[in-house]
């Protein structure tokens, strides 16, 4: 994963770097137990899904992240700095941590606040404003945030994390406890802070939410990176695992004869009014797909991938 | 969506005084403590009803036996060791670590918010009895009084700055608090006397000699090596607190 210059620094004391994180060979263990082992990546500005099973060292990884655990091995940077034990990183961090405690006897405006004002903003208040307005909390701002929904609670703890506009945003499951409807204006805010140049990693354990956000995911399975990069990407070099497509045609029968002749593909299943094919090699099955259907005069309805999911690429990684 | 240049970490100071007090205000225990602390003027009005104004038996009974005994450092351990225990154990102590802020203004704000608490009540406690059974005794009332709130404000000074720090290392910072108050102070303190340079009860005791001698006898130790000793601890106590909480280190969930 990769880098792109990081830009645009709002409160003017972090240098441009390379890579706005960055994990070397980062390691965290807890006497005889490996939290995270061995991880090094890097990111740059954009989305990333921090997927994983449970007790894979999500939370850890971005505990390490938001400098409040030291790695015990490897280097842990956050635009060119250690975040551990250097409080004036979070000028440029926001962070969005799992647990839900918050403080329950202020009212979503006063808890934004006190966030905007421990930055040290000047205008706390326009600022404050204009982040409860972003998560879309305006109606609920002046209750009290022990009267909120869970779902609400997640949206007044982003809008403290982003109310300083960061350069990097930390979030731990940040859609728990959303509607769907509060999830998808969630995940366009986040995708606009992206678009706008901001380093975003967020954990989730739905699959459905990492997809729809977009394409960039680090897979941890039991403290170690299984995976990182584009998922589409990474299904593409599961060459020990066949691709399935789905085809439809004028003629699934005769071409399911044709196909099967064809040493690339594993298997084909005829069944009801599709074809189902297997094969290892998805740029050379395109080309004999087209061939086949060409010689044999069958049109082409449909060719879709069955298993590029994000799911089928978890599933596989988690696994395997 | 930048509003403004940031300011100089100082100006969140009173921010987080505020959202410490508030904390500290909303919490059950605090009732408890607004009943203990009336205590005092309780006494007074009964001795006041009963009896002839008498200083002398005010400083003993109520002052040293019940206000430097009891009330204060309860009230100060409860307030000192909740500053900072409450976010801790509740987890919003993130929100509060996750700034641009030194750790020692950290500290700092979270300590003075549990002694201005602590003072206002045991200082406002004392005054309150004081008012009805010693002040008008006249210039020994006066000067009694002085010694009250004098040794109040040492004896709180040095009790939350404490349990602040005990409250960072250790999440049975209250119970260790009660047993420092009951078996250190009340127990050993009366029957090993080296221990005075090491009883925050007696640093409180020797300030307020610094007014006037409250007790029949002078206080264990004298009022410079109190008043010495008390901004000792209170000084190493914020510079452990703020040592520990540079340390601060999460546990990683389960994920």
């Amino acid at each position: 994963m990769t880098a792109g210059p990081v830009t645009n620094s709002p409160a003017g004391d972090i240098a441009p770097v390379a890579s706005a994180i960055e994990l070397v060979n980062a390691a965290r263990w807890y006497g005889n137990v490996v939290a995270v082992n061995d991880i090094t990546f890097s990111l740059g500005p954009g989305i990333t899904g921090l997927l994983g099973p449970n007790g894979a060292g999500k939370t850890t990884l971005l505990h390490m992240l938001a400098g409040f655990l030291a790695p015990s091995a490897g280097t842990v940077r956050v635009l060119g700095r250690s975040p551990h034990r250097d409080p004036s990183v979070y000028r440029q961090i926001g962070l969005v941590p799992e647990r839900e405690s918050v403080y329950a006897f202020l009212t979503g405006f006063e808890y934004v606040r006190f966030n905007a004002r421990l930055q040290g903003m000047r205008d706390a208040d326009a600022a404050s404003r204009a982040a409860i307005e972003r998560v879309g909390l305006q109606d609920a701002a002046d209750r009290a945030i022990g009267t909120y929904s869970k779902g609400m609670r997640q949206r007044a703890k982003v809008a403290g994390a982003l109310v300083h506009d960061p350069q990097v945003l930390l979030l731990d499951e940040p859609f728990n406890g959303m509607d769907p409807r509060q999830r998808l204006a969630m995940m366009d805010l986040l995708g606009e802070m992206a678009a706008a140049g901001r380093t975003i990693l967020f954990s989730s354990h739905i699959l459905e939410e990492v997809e729809r956000i977009g394409t960039e995911i680090l897979v941890m399975v039991a403290g170690r990176l299984a995976a990182s990069g584009d998922f589409r990407a990474i299904r593409a070099l599961m060459t020990d695992r066949p691709h399935t497509i789905t085809i439809r045609s004028s003629d699934d029968r005769k071409l399911a004869v044709t196909l099967m002749s064809d040493p690339a593909v594993f298997a084909v299943t005829l069944k009801d009014d599709e074809l189902s094919v297997q094969t290892a090699h998805l740029s050379a099955f395109r080309r004999i797909i087209a061939t086949a259907s060409r010689s044999a005069k069958i049109r082409l309805t449909e060719v879709s991938p069955a298993d590029e999911s994000l799911e089928s690429v978890f599933d596989y990684l988690v696994h395997r | 969506m930048i509003h403004g240049s940031p300011r100089n970490p100082i100006w969140a100071l009173p921010e987080i005084f505020r959202i410490t007090v508030r904390q500290l205000l909303g919490r059950r225990r605090t009732v408890l403590l607004l009943l203990l602390a009336g205590l005092p003027l309780l006494l007074a009005l009964v001795f006041r009803l009963f009896d002839r104004i008498d200083v002398q038996r005010y400083s003993n009974l109520v002052f040293d036996g019940l206000l430097v005994a009891i009330v204060l450092p309860l009230t100060a351990v409860l307030f000192g060791t909740g500053a900072f225990g409450a976010e801790l154990d509740e987890g919003t102590a993130l929100y509060l670590l996750a700034k641009p802020l030194p750790r020692w203004a950290v500290v700092l704000a979270k300590a003075v918010a549990a002694a201005t608490l602590t003072l206002l009540l045991t200082v406002g406690s004392i005054l309150a009895g004081a008012l009805v059974e010693v002040i008008p005794a006249g210039e020994q009332g006066w000067r009694a009084t002085e010694a009250y709130v004098g040794a109040t404000v040492v004896g709180g000074l040095c009790y939350v700055a404490v349990f602040v720090a005990v409250s960072m290392f250790t999440r049975r910072a209250l119970v260790i608090g009660i047993g420092y108050t009951l078996i250190w102070e009340g127990l050993l303190s009366s029957l090993l006397p080296g221990i005075a340079n090491l009883s925050i009860r007696q640093y409180a005791l020797g300030a307020g000699d610094w007014f006037v001698q409250l007790g029949r006898e002078p206080a264990r130790l004298p009022p410079e090596t109190a008043v010495t000793l008390s901004a000792i601890v209170v000084v190493a106590a914020l510079v452990l607190a703020t040592w520990r909480l540079m340390r601060f280190e999460l546990s990683g969930g389960d994920d």
